[in-house]
């Protein structure tokens, strides 16, 4: 399996495709994170052979205490005790990491509301503060990836590299234009052209559902910060066309020819015609 | 030296005959601004079409001068910050600079665009038109043949245009457009092999689609353009049955002032809603596609709308492989038959169908005045039963896009599509068929027994009944004369006005039984007491 | 109504019998001659009635202004177009908010001046010229009997000039001579476009195929991301997937576009059933697909074998793979086996290994075809 000189090593080829140099600051900003990756994803190894021992042995930091208080009311009939999950009600959420928990509650997806084909995006239940603790304790519980800190996380990213990362990975589901899609039985990737960067990068870390995980050995958190960029800034940006027409392609393209064009022209016709 | 004085009145006369010397032009063109057209609203949706397609040809030609038909690689370094750096083919490259770099080339783009979508939308309702008023009768077969080759010939005409930038749009629906050229047996790995020049895609399927998409595919359209117009001009335009009407005159207005002020400001109008939705709404972004790799998709990948009633045959199709076992085994894919053997059908059997309808109703005779559809309930029925078809097909077309945003199952729409596509057309038939013949049978109550009134008399012996307005005199039934029967008081003009007007109401007493281009018949000065003759 | 009609050899353009029409007469006005001429074309203008009984009359004037205000309107429009053509700022720029708006006001401007030329026309013709109804006969039923039957006699007599019936040979030399010159038009437009599709036999390779080498051995080859680089198991976590092309050059082009492959890491219990399902086979291949996984890690055509469109919509609970184009679904636990919508044959699979550097490598090329389906497929 990976260990962090060889995933090091790989990164190190990577970086030198890029044409442009990066600042020394982002560099060693860059590094760290590496090695944070790298040790995240150590423990994330150790806990998920040795969960139980993590779970039982460390001590809980004071946000983790009141995450843990937190889970002990509103998710633990899922969940079960120590996030360890229950058959057919709830996934252990052992070696999840914060990234889950951090895009599941902020995003409303969690708690449940009901069933069906997927959870979907509501008001959260949880605040700010409270989704943090929340992630800090099934973080400590088990390990597992973390959203880096920050509300930016795409500032300096390069929007050409992180298109062609958008359409070879996120746009068969997501769409061209971050609308979303569907997919098969009634599930569906939801619209992303309006998401916050932390939900984007918490849901690439953590694969919610049925979106593939993209951890960050396949895409560094450089080339998240890419994806992120381009969705944040140039399928946010206006579009230099006029109306999108929700980006759905010749479908609503189709439907306005005749809603709008067709219509307006034999009505045209029906004026010309008409008795004067 | 005397100068010649000129009189300036007598300049255009002057001139005129001098050209007339030449070329004698006079008697032919006598001909044609006395020619009669007649006027209805639906005879002018033949010419949304037609002057669409001119729209589209001074688009199209702006957009040829910055057009790069060519696969070369090339890195993108125009305008377009988000693609700056990417590799892609000079196609699409010069695409993104139309869009970009070239100023007002994307308004050109987007006109020539929304012109192609207006095009293929105003042929089919003016398909529809002449189908089901029975305008394809004798003699106007071959116009109708010509009409049904020219919307495949348009389709085609989009599906090339569609393909030209090269982008990850259009690049699928090429790979979809040799998928279903290879399913054709025995020859399906050869055609293909041959337009694509090897393997799909090659490096010149873009060079080849460019000049049947500028030359050849609009010199046909020029050609039966002309053809259909020009027979239009040697047969005279077909006319709604009513009063001066007959199989043997047109009753309408020349040519000439009228006619043409019309179709020119008409033109004019086409012209303009095509600019107002280019500039309103935007239509294929093809940079947000990228450049086609064979690698990439985008969920929502659809053909434009003219195509979608084939990609929702596809998506319907069920997964019907044949395999034939001799030799090494051979296949026929289920998709040889959604993309090639129903295209081929609905590209037959309209263009049989005079034919076949002549032939079961024993018809021989020249037709030059329409049906109202009510009045032929088995056409009508028929029509609605081709429509429901198309239209379950096209909404299959779009059925992810529909599930995704009314949050429908992806495979309930596929399954209500199969099932909607063997059940709504049959009832389609069957609920037109029981309207025609309802509306047929108001027509000819009222001819017979007159306008209902409102008024309810009561009757000495106790029996309560309404007043009806009798059409005829004495209460004579009268005949049917295939055209609308007035239904309503105020189309006597025996009533006050219906309202009429779009903001605020136009107190105008309504006409009398229009007939269009006929002389309105002056309404009744005042309103007269109804007489009870029940 | 009397009609002056050009008599009864259907020929309505060139008049044989012109009515007498003195042009010169001034008793007779302008409108009445337009009327004379018009019959000549067999057409009676029935009825002509201007639209202001009144010269002048205050409707009149109201419509002549609407209708200058119209053209007026245009000249405000065409205007204002021309100003934003030249001056509006066109240049696309990232979050600029002022130029993505030069198309739009561009489409307005120029779709009001097209508009309002049109409606000022329209409104011209219809609301101030005056109402007219005219009557043109039909002549149907084609020409006159006596030129069919000259038209009819003339290619009669030319087919007997001919002589084919009497000289028999002549005929039968001239259809067996002119046979094949249809062929010679069309074989060069054709031929030249024909081109051999089992050339190299490639309907039936993809870029994974080992390279042979010089020394006589065989280079598997990597699997590597879109810029080249390979690809070791680590980087793909569970539940994740990643597009990978063959590690040659140009191997994730178009050149190649047959070869994108979806290398999937499955999660322990999923892989498992999967390991098992390969172990059995679909029941169609011939060969068998026991040993084709790495671990977790499988990896299935992207190409879709319905109509080549990326099935990439890849469900990593349900294990589902979905094409876009056509909603075609394929369980990745069960041989990539279509479990709905128009795809009629498994995903091919691609043998994985990983070589001495530990990036993977494909085993062999695909064993089943990649891409849509086609009538030699065996």
């Amino acid at each position: 399996m990976t260990s962090p000189h060889r995933s090091g090593g790989l990164l190190a080829r990577m970086r030198r495709r890029r044409a442009v140099p990066r600042s020394k600051a982002r560099r060693r900003i860059a590094s760290a994170t590496r090695l944070l990756a790298a040790l995240v994803l150590a423990g994330g190894l150790y806990t998920a052979f040795a969960p139980a021992i993590s779970a039982q042995d460390a001590p809980l930091s004071p946000a983790a205490m009141e995450g843990k208080a937190l889970f002990d009311t509103s998710c633990i009939s899922c969940h079960g005790m120590n996030a360890q999950g229950i058959e057919g009600r709830g996934p252990s959420l052992i070696g999840v990491g914060g990234a889950s928990v951090d895009f599941q509650v902020s995003t409303g997806r969690m708690p449940l509301g009901s069933q069906g084909a997927q959870a979907v995006e509501k008001p959260p239940v949880f605040n700010e503060e409270q989704t943090r603790q929340l992630a800090q304790y099934v973080q400590e519980l088990g390990g597992g990836p973390q959203i880096p800190e920050g509300d930016n996380l795409h500032s300096g990213g390069d929007v050409a590299a992180g298109g062609q990362i958008f359409r070879l990975n996120c746009s068969s589901c997501h769409a061209f234009g971050g609308g979303g899609g569907a997919l098969s039985s009634g599930k569906f990737a939801p619209r992303i052209s309006n998401t916050d960067d932390r939900v984007i990068w918490g849901a690439m870390l953590s694969g919610p559902q049925n979106m593939p995980v993209f951890g960050d050995n396949q895409l560094t958190p450089d080339q998240k910060r890419d994806v992120i960029a381009y969705i944040q800034e140039t399928l946010k940006d206006r579009d230099p066309g006029g109306f999108n027409l929700g980006r759905l392609g010749p479908t609503t393209e189709g439907l306005a020819v005749f809603v709008v064009g067709i219509t307006a022209l034999i009505f045209t016709a029906l004026w010309i015609a008409g008795k004067s | 030296m005397k100068r010649r004085k000129i009189d300036v009145r007598t300049l255009p006369a002057k001139a005129g005959n001098e050209v007339e010397d030449r070329l004698g032009v006079a008697t032919p063109l006598r001909g044609i601004i006395n020619k009669v057209f007649p006027d209805h609203w639906s005879f002018l949706l033949g010419e949304i079409a037609l002057f669409s397609f001119i729209v589209l040809l001074l688009t199209g030609t702006f957009l040829t001068l910055f057009f790069e038909p060519s696969m070369k690689e090339v890195t993108y370094d125009g305008s377009y910050a988000p693609l700056r750096g990417v590799h892609m083919s000079a196609a699409y490259a010069s695409s993104l600079d139309l869009s970009f770099d070239v100023r007002g080339g994307l308004i050109m783009r987007q006109m020539h665009h929304w012109a192609a979508l207006v095009f293929m939308g105003a042929i089919v309702v003016h398909m529809l038109r002449i189908f089901f008023t029975g305008a394809f009768r004798k003699p106007r077969e071959v116009n109708w043949i010509i009409g049904s080759l020219l919307f495949w010939i348009g389709f085609l005409a989009g599906f090339t245009g569609y393909s030209l930038p090269d982008d990850g749009l259009s690049g699928t629906g090429l790979r979809i457009a040799s998928a279903i050229m290879l399913s054709i047996p025995l020859i399906g790995t050869w055609l293909t092999s041959s337009i694509f020049n090897g393997e799909f895609p090659g490096e010149i399927i873009i060079s080849r689609f460019f000049i049947a998409h500028v030359l050849l595919i609009p010199a046909l359209l020029v050609a039966l353009i002309s053809v259909h117009l020009a027979l239009v001009f040697k047969q005279k335009h077909t006319q709604w049955p009513g009063p001066g009407r007959t199989n043997n005159n047109v009753v309408g207005e020349r040519f000439f002032p009228r006619y043409t002020i019309k179709q020119a400001g008409f033109f004019m109008a086409v012209a303009g809603v095509i600019a107002l939705l280019a500039g309103a709404m935007q239509i294929n972004p093809i940079w947000l596609f990228g450049p086609y790799e064979a690698g990439v998709v985008s969920a929502a990948s659809q053909p434009d709308w003219y195509v979608m009633f084939l990609d929702g045959s596809t998506r319907l199709m069920p997964a019907w492989q044949i395999n034939i076992g001799i030799g090494n085994g051979y296949v026929i894919p289920p998709i040889f038959w959604p993309t090639v053997v129903l295209p081929g059908f609905l590209t037959m059997l309209p263009m049989l169908y005079p034919f076949i309808e002549a032939r079961l109703n024993r018809d021989n005779k020249i037709h030059n005045l329409l049906q109202r559809p009510r009045d032929v309930p088995q056409r009508t029925a028929l029509g609605m039963m081709a429509v429901a078809f198309f239209l379950v097909l096209v909404l299959s077309g779009g059925n992810d896009v529909i599930a995704d945003k009314f949050n429908i199952s992806l495979n309930a729409m596929t399954w209500a599509g199969r099932i909607g596509l063997l059940l709504l057309p049959p009832i389609a038939y069957y609920v037109t068929y029981r309207i025609c013949l309802g509306l047929q049978q108001h027509d000819r109550e009222v001819l017979a027994h007159g306008v209902e009134t409102g008024i309810i008399r009561r009757a000495p012996d106790g029996r309560f009944y309404e007043v009806h307005q009798p059409l005829g005199h004495d209460h004579e039934e009268l005949e049917y004369a295939g055209w609308v029967v007035p239904k309503k008081m105020n189309r006597l003009g025996a009533l006050g006005p219906a309202l009429k007007g779009f903001f605020r109401p136009i107190e105008r007493p309504a006409e009398a039984p229009v007939s269009p281009g006929h002389p309105p018949i002056e309404p009744a000065p005042e309103r007269r007491e109804i007489e009870s003759k029940h | 109504m009397t009609l002056q009609t050009t008599g009864s050899n259907g020929n309505d353009h060139k008049s044989s019998v012109p009515a007498e029409i003195d042009y010169d007469d001034p008793r007779t006005t302008r409108f009445e001659k337009v009327k004379a001429a018009a019959r000549q074309d067999g057409v009676e203008i029935v009825h002509y009635e201007p639209q202001f009984p009144e010269r002048g009359s205050k409707t009149e004037k109201r419509m002549t202004r609407t209708v200058s205000l119209m053209f007026l309107l245009v000249g405000l429009f065409g205007t204002a177009f021309v100003v934003l053509y030249i001056a509006w700022p066109w240049r696309w720029e990232q979050g600029n908010v002022l130029m993505k708006w030069y198309t739009p006001l561009l489409g307005i401007t120029l779709g009001l001046t097209a508009l309002f030329i049109g409606f000022a026309i329209l409104t011209w013709g219809k609301k101030l010229l005056p109402r007219e109804v005219s009557i043109q006969e039909r002549h149907d039923g084609g020409s006159p009997e006596g030129d069919r039957r000259a038209v009819g006699q003339t290619l009669a007599y030319m087919v007997e000039e001919l002589g084919v019936k009497r000289r028999p040979l002549l005929g039968l030399a001239a259809a067996a001579g002119l046979a094949p010159v249809a062929v010679v038009f069309a074989a060069p437009i054709v031929g030249g476009l024909i081109k051999n599709p089992h050339a190299d036999n490639q309907m039936f390779t993809t870029g994974w195929a080992p390279i042979k080498e010089a020394n006589g051995g065989t280079r598997l080859i990597r699997l590597t991301r879109e810029d080249g680089t390979p690809i070791r198991p680590g980087d793909v976590s569970a539940g994740g997937q990643m597009t990978v092309f063959p590690g040659i050059p140009g191997g994730a082009s178009n050149a190649h576009a047959d070869s994108p492959t979806l290398l999937i890491h499955l999660r322990p219990d999923d892989g498992a059933v999967a390991r098992a399902n390969n172990v059995k086979g679909t029941g169609h291949n011939k060969f068998s697909t026991a040993d084709f996984m790495y671990g977790d890690f499988i990896a299935y055509s992207k190409i879709c074998t319905h109509a080549g469109c990326p099935a990439s919509l890849y469900e990593q609970q349900t294990n589902r793979l979905l094409c876009p184009c056509h909603q075609s679904q394929f369980l990745i636990t069960d041989n990539a086996k279509p479990v709905f919508g128009p795809a009629s044959r498994s995903l091919p699979q691609l043998p994985l290994a990983v070589d001495d550097e530990g990036y993977f490598v494909a085993k062999s090329d695909y064993q089943a075809t990649v891409g849509p389906d086609f009538w030699e497929r065996p």
